[in-house]
């Protein structure tokens, strides 16, 4: 390639860097600034927002609820996840493509889509908005990320592990969980955090199925609604900073994987 | 079970006191046993056992729930009143195709997220290109980890911070009347832009991610082939990164326009009265009394098969031109 297209790439690039930073660098700058009102310029600075928001009852329960929803809801994902990815990978079937197909169905529903139909299924189901509801839906909405890392190591482990260790006289069921799932434990760490994150962070399905408790971005949301204050802004900082850096981890480990 | 646990010796670390592991302690209960003959015995039985659950699961959860909704939307009235059983209706089909106040947020969605996914393309494709094939192949991935970075803080974090920088006392307009170019701040917030670009800033990892492993898998020396036979820089992007990184782009626009289809908080926080989307509209069904709710199952169930039928042909056409290339 020519050195211009080289630059006019290179510009693209760190311009669209900015862009995905500059808001995030504003709102940190935000949580510091010494006053009520949120916007610039910042004339004094303080720290004073983290111990407001460390000493506000609705956003550590939020937090709590968020995760607790995230840590029961990743467990039932990553459980049927793994299992349908097993189911998919390793026997041919007939209805093997539906199988597949319904699998992969929340993962392609508009978001606002997937919310309405889970409300309205949950009243046929006569549960109760709240967290059990949003779990189900977070559940749901997970098992094909899961399905999908689960299914891509699945596919390099090679056949004989398993059938050596049947030949030492495993049963299928002792032969999965003593071979197959150690094998596969680095793709559960990475899916289960990332599965864990996505309910974290999710929030038109808990915004539609959630009772009277906010979950965390149901809460931010009718902060920002309501109005903003630079308490908000240390809010998101701190829940910008956990989220990153598990993100991170967790990215980086099914990178891995995937190089072999 | 019992020998290989005596050959593997007494330093096992599923070893307990007694010196049986777990698992030959498990294979050798009653209860255990029968559950393997019930469902290990044969391979059909093996199947069954491994296959039931997942299956029940993908169907009661997973496909159910829009089945339910397609069923709601074909009744007169929903949650039912008592003593009244609901009768099948299209009456609030009738009213999405009969009322303009309902059909043109519907217009609106559709023509905003076909723009949106092909400025996001046009947006991130240079972007994943410089990332493919100008940064060392070690570093890629710490570059693309650094992008990803925002993408794990959440759409409403990350709508806040937009907020932030496109308010009346936000980033752009304090940079804009420090360097004196403006007395009085733009108004973004509440206009289509501020939709848009808030809107981008959320889907652009959707497509970032697709369309570099499509660049990634293009041969070096496809490239330099091109170029020996007299090729120019152009030439070369038109007639082999362009066609090669089609899955990529293909990929990348059906995510983002089911995203920016399905977006609910970035309209409500960012959008004025004439941007009203149609997920708003659906919303609103929801937020009043029950007695609506068949209207909202409806109008999503047109969303939704809209959505796909718009991303089938979208994928149905970039097929055909792969093709229309191999020849």
């Amino acid at each position: 390639m020519t050195r211009s297209t080289r630059l006019i790439a290179a510009f693209f690039f760190w311009a669209f860097a900015l862009y995905l930073f500059l808001p995030l660098m504003v709102m940190i700058a935000m949580s510091f600034k010494d006053s009520n009102f949120i916007g610039f310029p910042i004339r004094s600075w303080t720290a004073g927002w983290y111990a407001e928001a460390w000493r506000d009852g609705d956003f550590i329960g939020a937090t709590g609820y968020s995760m607790v929803i995230a840590v029961v809801s990743t467990a039932i994902s990553m459980v049927m996840g793994t299992w349908l990815a097993v189911l998919l990978t390793e026997r041919k079937f007939w209805g093997r493509g539906i199988v597949f197909l319904f699998t992969m169905l929340p993962a392609v529903v508009p978001g606002i889509i997937s919310a309405i139909s889970f409300r309205i299924y949950i009243r046929i189901l006569d549960m109760e908005p709240g967290m059990a509801a949003i779990i189900f839906g977070h559940a749901v909405h997970n098992v094909p990320f899961v399905a999908l890392v689960v299914a891509s190591r699945l596919r390099t482990m090679p056949k004989s592990h398993v059938e050596a260790a049947q030949d030492l006289g495993a049963d299928p069921f002792v032969a999965f969980m003593r071979v197959t799932l150690p094998f596969l434990q680095p793709a559960l760490i990475g899916g289960g955090i990332f599965c864990m994150l996505l309910s974290f962070d999710d929030f038109i399905r808990s915004f539609f199925l959630g009772g009277y408790d906010p979950t965390l971005p149901v809460l931010l949301f009718s902060k920002l609604r309501s109005g903003m204050s630079p308490e908000i802004s240390a809010i998101a900082t701190v829940v910008l900073l956990v989220t990153a850096m598990l993100g991170l981890w967790a990215e980086r480990r099914m990178r891995r994987l995937e190089r072999g | 079970m019992t020998e290989i646990d005596a050959a593997r010796g007494p330093a096992g670390p599923e070893r307990n006191a007694g010196g049986v592991s777990v698992w030959a302690r498990l294979a050798r209960s009653p209860a255990y046993r029968g559950l393997a003959t019930l469902t290990m015995s044969t391979p059909r039985r093996q199947f069954w056992a491994l296959a039931v659950l997942p299956i029940l699961w993908v169907v009661f959860t997973h496909f159910a729930p829009l089945v339910q909704m397609l069923r709601v939307s074909l009744l007169d009235a929903y949650p039912p009143t008592i003593g009244k059983d609901p009768e099948f209706s299209v009456e609030h089909y009738r009213v999405f195709f009969e009322d303009q106040l309902f059909f043109a947020p519907y217009m609106r969605t559709l023509i905003f997220s076909t723009t949106l996914t092909f400025c996001t393309l046009l947006i991130v494709y240079p972007v994943a290109y410089f990332l493919a094939r100008h940064v060392r192949r070690d570093r890629q991935i710490l570059f693309l980890l650094l992008l990803l970075i925002p993408f794990w803080a959440g759409e409403i974090i990350r709508s806040f911070a937009m907020m932030l920088v496109l308010g009346n006392n936000g980033a752009i307009n304090i940079v804009l009347r420090w360097v004196g170019l403006i007395d009085r701040p733009i108004p973004f917030m509440y206009t289509p832009f501020a939709v848009s670009v808030a809107i981008i800033y959320l889907t652009s990892l959707y497509m970032l991610l697709p369309l570099y492993s499509a660049l990634e898998k293009i041969p070096q020396n496809y490239l330099e082939a091109g170029a020996d036979l007299g090729a120019g820089a152009w030439t070369r992007f038109w007639r082999i990164t362009l066609p090669l990184s089609l899955d990529g782009i293909a990929a990348g626009c059906t995510l983002v326009f089911l995203i920016s289809t399905g977006v609910y908080a970035i309209p409500v926080l960012f959008g004025g009265p004439n941007t009203t989307t149609f997920a708003e509209t659906i919303a609103g069904f929801f937020h009043v009394a029950g007695d609506r709710w068949p209207t909202g199952a409806a109008f999503s169930i047109i969303m939704l098969l809209t959505a796909l039928a718009v991303t089938g042909v979208f994928n149905r056409g970039i097929r055909a031109l792969q093709k229309d290339k191999h020849r």
